[in-house]
């Protein structure tokens, strides 16, 4: 060792500049201490003395005490006539439907005292299964949100005006009318379909009608029914069943998260999962951003955009199909599609081919391979077709080209959508749009489209209006109020009546809407009963379609790629951007990167290391900013190292920049400033979080295209970023995560992926031995296997897909409060539950696995690899049966039940944040602020207004500053399961009790139950051999056990 | 629900023994305990035994139904009263429907030939000449239940023993003022005369230290107990009674008109919340009863006021639906912090607490609603009897330390389940759970913090 390293701290010390050595003298370098820190201006001028002090200390005693002898006076209210189904203090649950334009699902809402508090998905009706995704789960605070309209808008006017003032201006134009255009999100009910064809009768002149209607989402699945236009001579989505794909290859498509009805596809997929069934799926994902269902692949191949069409070409030519086509593909990717060609040769028509761009050409290529599987009729339904995303790309885009131009319809009626802020060109379409002779929308908010509009109608928030949908042709579905209107809205449907001159506003408890649906309803099922149908909420029918006939048809050349490609994706919380002012959605930590409240470029670290960009970031440390070039345009964002992006491609999430003017659409949609208040621009205005990507779309070959080529340069800059988690690898620890493939785990041998934890110890010849972790014990053991229950939790890693459901499930039952980017940045973020995201390092052959013991390198595991394997992992309390934080708690705050519980006492809580420092999951919470008042968190804290604070769960005590908090396995849900079955002098039923975690859970990989009851699912998934518990060495006997991760691999592992 | 109201009656049987020795001669105590049970929870609403109200009074009904000739109809009426009118043979069902201005009464199908047999065994049984059921009497006040005259007494005590000691203080300072006269005029020494009184106390206490010293230590110790114990007061609820925007009278309505707190707090064994009655419920019975003429004619207006009728007006047909409701709004009497989850469901319908173990004897409260101090409730028949201050947290483990629950009895599943676990450890049981030969609330974990703090 004759050479000695030096490491300098920076260029400053390697050149010994005179700043470096006049701060090496100090311990602080940095002057601007306390007062900066404080960033109060005045404090310079006061000095408090210690008298003062002690002064301030001993009259807020005393003040405190006799506030404290002053009782405040409470009202109570009882109701003048009590609603029938309505308790004070008891939850009632409503089967109901959710649409938005962009998700389904049969849901049910909780209401407590009229208000619905929490959504979870129906498990007993509907083709959904009880899967949701974040946005339902979180649409309920949406209902809550002040910014809301609550009355009719007339442009430039401040003040609402009357409804029948606007209708009958509106009439008035509509009569005076040539042509009339209805915009609207793709319509799933049939009801307002009905009512616009009411309305297009209406408007007609010599029998033709004026109306021309128009349908049109944020975001396109255009190609794929043009595709099937093509081959089938019908333009229709289908439906898929993963249940039936023993091979699944995905190009591009986030079929587990963002793609079409991907909570349906989400329960499918978590059926085949399972390594102890008679098969496991094999899952090939092609793509170039990591999204969440590349994660969960077996094989995951990394492609440009513009190899799409090469990977399907090739693997419809490996199964001796023509595609007309052919393209180079990449090495690796190339192997994987060996493989997935290999497999789809067993799995023959129990496969299923998805493509999730937005290609025509590459959707028939996808149709091609399909067909040459023979997956239509087995995995891909096309008679029972999806009546969603029905937008024409095409026909849309010319009716913004014709506003633009001047040339728009007499009159404009947008029910509900935004194209000023998702179409390419909205800011000009926003100034045609305010050139109409007459333009009116529905919009819930006041947004970029609603802004220019010379009335907005505003609509119902979902939970508030009678709806009738029919999502797929063998669907019927009802959606129901659970809440007398807040505001002074109106549901469409009853405005187009009105507006046709069919109906009159009924007011505020208006049952147009509900007439209309229910004798709708009795015309199509003259024998059934309406209170039925609304009581289960949905029902399903026999489809008369038939299976079409396939038509083979050639493709055009495909786009050219180029030397860096862009691609446009969803993320799974903020989606098209409708819901982003929502801020449960904005923190929600992004499933793969676990970034919180932005939007930015990701980019393989490898890549951008390569391109000397800053790959890691921290409390202090922010990322580098870089310049994307894509169509002639730029935007500047931060660049965050996304481990398994492939290389020579970046990727930008859609959804952001809402509010460029500053509308109000919502606080939580707006960068918020350190110290609370809204972060202003030169202008005055609010700035939005991230950067609009809609305007960079445009046409390519009919339909709106998410990838481009794009070039990108280094700007100057470093911008903070709020990451819930800053390190991706697990670094070996096994005892953390295990993963194995189904080669290994079936042959059966759990040593070999699941073995014991060994400790060492002398027998009784003095002689070391090896012994199993449970033969060791600290502390007599917790009564907690005899006495009563005891509560557990298994999380299975190889159904985990790390979608979130949980995450915000759990804020919504918990009360858990939103902190904002500031506070994530420096790690005090209070999701009680997070899911912990590890990539593989090259250091490790599977996650947390060494590759080889002896020359492991932790520097090297310290790397994710280029095209990791990735493994999710739900984390929250324990409830360790040792559990270190009791022991270390002054004052008994934190105690254990006989029940197997971790309690939490937050009013015995003093805060000295002992039982954090000693819990070996981080999984305790500190409450830093008094989030429902302190003024920092105003704009963000949903709890700060009076509105937003309904959301709550009464069950739950708020917490306020300096107590700790953390999962209570959601005790208040225990306790009401225990009482039920006191009440009712019976067991408690197995399956009874549900914590909002494993409710929300999609693919049913959270299992929780009384481990005391015999015949409990708890016992026997926690006595699996693939059950294992994290950090089972440290001795703590947590009663949360994991089920190791199995990846449906050719290889030992 | 019904073992626990029959166990409540029979307690209150006991009590009032003395009124019912023919009674009691007459017919078995089981049924006669269930007739008044059952007119609590089902009559009580509408009839009284001596007057005419929302329905006709009921004693002497079975005479009234066997005069018209139909004494086996009254049976029928009860039970379903729509029907028998609907089947037209009964002209006395007729009558009365006419003379309640076709008023429907309530359908009680439920109810068995015998059940209805012993309400009416009940009513007939009542004495015409109780005091308590004559109208407009104030109810008649339990002088041992005044409440507050513990607490005057001891109020008093206080200020005897802070006379005392101002007398001793003053006693003490002439005495040592005249032996500090005699001394100098003795002594003649005139240094003496220069020392304060705080320096003569200094060198006098310096002199017997040890004593003075002792004594200091009781005294600050006694000073640091007292200041303890007054922080332990604060924010104690104890007495506690807002003004209510309307005078209810407990004792009329639970007391001399004897219905059961559950009609009126009916979520009580259905939810979190015993629920105050909505405006409905009160006009079940005040659409009849409008006090019309007696000093709280006033309190019952606004009852109507709040329905969304008009009181000023009163046409001939009774008074007028103005359809403009104004929900009353009542003062919180018992409230909780929220960090504290309590269930009457829980405590009424599965450990079968009475509503008199926390509130008291509401049949004898004149007053607006108010917490009972402690000493209250232990003066009622029946209640555990605890120490600490109404409530406390205290209060509330004391009780859940006391209370026993019936676990391994057959009659609760989920509880035979539990002891069914339990006793597969035989030594745990022993330890944990009988070493007192009972199983109370805390040793089934209602001690645990999760129990109430979440």
């Amino acid at each position: 060792m004759g050479i000695t390293t030096k490491y300098w701290k920076g260029v400053e010390e390697l050149k010994q500049t005179p700043e470096f050595l006049k701060q090496r003298e100090s311990e602080f370098p940095f002057q601007n201490s306390i007062e900066s820190f404080l960033a109060d201006e005045n404090l310079n001028e006061t000095s408090t003395g210690r008298r003062d002090f002690l002064k301030f200390l001993g009259f807020s005693v005393a003040a405190a005490t006799l506030a404290a002898c002053e009782a405040p006076v409470t009202k109570a209210v009882p109701y003048v006539v009590k609603p029938e189904d309505v308790t004070p203090g008891l939850a009632t649950m409503y089967a109901s439907t959710y649409y938005d334009g962009l998700s389904y699902a049969s849901i049910l809402v909780k209401t407590r005292e009229a208000r619905p508090i929490f959504i979870k998905g129906n498990k007993d009706f509907g083709f959904t299964h009880g899967t949701v995704n974040p946005q339902i789960i979180a649409s309920v605070l949406g209902l809550y949100d002040s910014e809301r309209l609550n009355s009719v808008r007339k442009k430039g006017t401040a003040d609402s005006i009357s409804v029948n003032v606007a209708d009958g201006e509106i009439i008035k134009s509509l009569k005076k009318a040539k042509n009339i255009v209805l915009l609207s999100n793709t319509v799933i009910s049939p009801s307002v379909k009905m009512a616009i064809d009411e309305f297009s009768k209406v408007y007609a002149e010599n029998g033709t009608s004026k109306v021309n209607w128009i349908q049109y989402d944020a975001i396109s699945y255009d190609a794929i029914r043009k595709a099937n236009l093509a081959n089938f001579g019908e333009a229709f989505i289908p439906s898929y069943d993963f249940s039936k794909a023993k091979t699944i290859v995905s190009i591009g498509a986030d079929f587990l998260s963002t793609w079409l009805l991907s909570n349906e596809y989400a329960a499918q997929y978590g059926l085949t999962r399972n390594p102890d069934a008679k098969w496991m799926s094999k899952h090939f994902q092609f793509e170039s951003i990591m999204s969440i269902t590349g994660s969960n692949a077996d094989y995951r191949g990394q492609i440009k955009p513009s190899e799409n069409a090469a990977v399907l070409a090739y693997i419809i030519k490996g199964l001796g199909g023509n595609a007309g086509y052919s393209g180079s593909i990449n090495g690796d990717a190339k192997l994987k599609a060996d493989q997935a060609i290999k497999a789809l040769k067993n799995s023959k028509n129990e496969s299923l081919v998805v493509c999730g761009s937005n290609n025509i050409d590459e959707q028939i290529l996808t149709n091609t391979l399909n067909n040459l599987l023979k997956a239509y009729g087995t995995t891909i339904l096309p008679a029972d077709a999806v009546e969603m995303f029905k937008s024409d790309d095409k026909q849309a885009d010319k009716l913004f080209k014709d506003i633009i131009a001047g040339k728009g319809p007499d009159v404009l009626i947008n029910l509900g959508t935004n194209p000023v802020y998702s179409y390419a060109n909205g800011s000009e379409l926003s100034k045609g749009l305010d050139k109409l002779n007459m333009y009116v929308s529905t919009s819930r908010y006041l947004d970029e489209s609603a802004n220019v509009a010379a009335f907005v109608v505003p609509d119902h928030h979902p939970l508030e209006s009678w709806n009738d949908f029919m999502p797929k042709t063998t669907h019927y579905a009802v959606a129901q109020p659970t809440i007398r209107p807040l505001g002074n809205t109106y549901a469409v449907l009853e405005s187009i009546l009105v507006w046709a001159g069919a109906k009159q506003r009924g007011g505020k408890d208006s049952a147009v809407a509900y007439d209309y649906i229910k004798a709708n309803h009795n015309t199509m099922f003259p024998l059934e009963d309406f209170a039925m149908l609304t009581h289960n909420s949905c029902k399903s029918l026999t489809s008369a379609r038939e299976l079409p006939v396939f038509k083979t048809v050639g493709i055009h050349a495909p786009t050219k790629g180029g030397g860096l490609e862009v691609v446009f994706y969803q993320k799974s919380a903020i989606r098209d951007g409708a819901m982003s002012s929502n801020p449960w959605l904005q923190e929600m930590p992004d499933p793969i990167s676990k970034v919180t409240w932005d939007n930015y470029i990701t980019m393989n670290p490898l890549q951008m290391e390569e391109k000397g960009f800053v790959t890691t970031f921290d409390q202090e440390h922010g990322l580098n900013m870089a310049k994307v070039e894509v169509n002639g345009m730029s935007l500047t964002l931060p660049i965050y190292p996304q481990p398994g992006q492939a290389f020579d491609t970046i990727g930008i999430a859609l959804g952001y920049g809402r509010g460029i003017n500053g509308e109000a659409i919502g606080r939580g949609a707006y960068q918020t400033k350190e110290y609370g208040g809204f972060d202003l621009d030169d202008k005055g205005n609010k700035k939005p979080i991230g950067t609009n990507l809609y305007p960079y779309i445009k046409l390519v070959n009919g339909a709106f295209s998410y990838a481009y080529v794009a070039s990108m340069s280094k700007v100057d800059g470093e911008y903070p970023i709020a990451a819930t988690q800053i390190h991706h690898t697990v670094m070996g620890r096994d005892s953390i995560v295990r993963e194995t493939s189904l080669l290994t785990y079936l042959k059966g041998d759990r040593a070999d992926f699941n073995p014991p934890h060994m400790l060492q110890r002398l027998n009784e010849h003095g002689h070391h031995e090896e012994a199993p972790l449970s033969e060791f014990d600290l502390w007599n053991a917790h009564p907690i296997e005899k006495v009563g229950h005891r509560w557990g939790m298994t999380i299975d890693l190889s159904s985990c897909i790390g979608c979130g459901n949980c995450l915000i499930a759990c804020q919504s039952e918990n009360n858990v409060p939103v902190v904002g980017k500031d506070e994530v940045r420096r790690g005090r973020e209070m999701h009680w539950l997070r899911i912990d995201r590890y990539f593989a390092s090259d250091e490790e052959s599977a996650v947390g696995k060494k590759r080889d013991d002896d020359n492991f390198s932790y520097s090297k595991a310290e790397i994710a690899a280029k095209n990791p394997k990735v493994v999710h992992m739900p984390m929250m309390c324990h409830h360790c049966n040792h559990a270190p934080c009791e022991t270390v708690c002054p004052v008994a705050a934190t105690t254990h039940s006989n029940e197997g519980l971790n309690q939490m006492t937050y009013n015995r809580c003093i805060g000295t944040r002992y039982c954090a420092n000693n819990c070996p999951y981080k999984v305790r919470r500190f409450n830093w602020f008094n989030y429902p008042s302190y003024k920092k968190f105003t704009e963000i804290n949903p709890a700060q207004d009076d509105l937003g604070r309904m959301v709550l769960n009464p069950d739950v005590t708020v917490r306020t500053r300096g107590v700790m908090e953390k999962c209570s396995l959601c005790v208040q849900r225990i306790q009401s399961t225990k009482l039920a079955a006191k009440k009712e002098a019976r067991t408690i039923v197995d399956g009874e009790f549900a914590t909002a975690c494993s409710e929300s859970c999609p693919t049913n990989a959270i299992i929780v139950g009384d481990w005391n009851d015999s015949k409990s699912n708890i016992l026997k998934s926690s006595g699996d051999k693939r059950a294992y518990q994290a950090l089972e060495e440290v001795g703590i006997k947590p009663n949360i056990w994991y089920k190791v991760k199995v990846r449906n691999e050719e290889v030992q592992a | 629900m019904e073992i626990s109201n029959i166990q409540q009656v029979t307690r209150s049987l006991v009590f009032r023994l003395s009124f019912f020795v023919i009674a009691l001669a007459l017919s078995p105590m089981f049924a006669f305990a269930q007739g008044e049970a059952l007119f609590k929870s089902k009559c009580a609403s509408c009839h009284q035994i001596h007057k005419n109200g929302t329905g006709p009074m009921l004693s002497g009904a079975r005479q009234r139904w066997a005069d018209a000739g139909e004494a086996e109809l009254i049976i029928k009426w009860v039970q379903n009263n729509a029907a028998l009118r609907a089947g037209g043979k009964s002209k006395r069902a007729a009558a009365v429907f006419k003379e309640y201005a076709g008023s429907q009464m309530t359908v009680f199908a439920d109810l068995t030939d015998d059940q209805v047999n012993s309400i009416l065994d009940y009513v007939d049984a009542q004495p015409k000449d109780d005091g308590k059921a004559v109208p407009g009497d104030t109810g008649a006040v339990d002088p041992n239940a005044v409440p507050g005259a513990e607490e005057e007494e001891g109020g008093g005590l206080g200020f005897i023993w802070l006379i005392m000691a101002v007398l001793f203080v003053v006693i003490i300072l002439s005495v040592g003022g005249v032996r500090r006269q005699l001394k100098v005029a003795s002594s003649g020494d005139e240094s003496m005369d220069k020392l304060s009184y705080f320096e003569e106390f200094k060198a006098l206490a310096w002199k017997y230290r040890t004593i003075s010293g002792l004594v200091g230590l009781v005294v600050v110790i006694a000073v640091l107990v007292i200041i303890f114990k007054g922080l332990y007061t604060i924010n104690i609820m104890e007495g506690y009674q807002p003004s209510q925007p309307i005078a209810f009278p407990h004792d009329r309505h639970a007391g001399v008109n004897g219905i059961d707190c559950k009609y009126c707090h009916n979520s009580v064994t259905k939810s979190k919340s015993a629920g105050l009655p909505t405006v409905n419920v009160c006009m079940n019975c005040h659409k009849q009863i409008n006090g019309q003429g007696k000093p709280f004619e006033g309190e019952i207006k606004k009852i109507y006021a709040a329905a969304g009728w008009d009181p000023s007006i009163k046409p001939a047909g009774g008074y007028k639906y103005m359809k403009k409701e104004n929900p009353i709004v009542w003062n919180k009497v018992h409230v909780l912090p929220d960090h504290v989850y309590f269930n009457h469901s829980q405590h009424v319908v599965v450990g079968g607490i009475d509503c008199k173990q926390c509130h008291g004897d509401m049949t004898k409260m004149n007053e607006a609603a108010k917490v009972q101090p402690i000493e209250e409730l232990n003066k009622v028949d029946g209640n555990i009897k605890l120490s600490k201050a109404t409530l406390t947290m205290g209060w509330c483990i004391e009780c859940h330390g006391a209370k026993e629950v019936a676990i391994g009895d057959g009659k609760n599943g989920y509880y035979d389940e539990i002891h069914r676990r339990l006793k597969k450890d035989k030594n745990l049981y022993k330890k944990y759970l009988d070493n007192d030969g009972k199983i109370t609330a805390n040793e089934l974990g209602g001690w645990e913090c999760a129990k109430c703090h979440y």
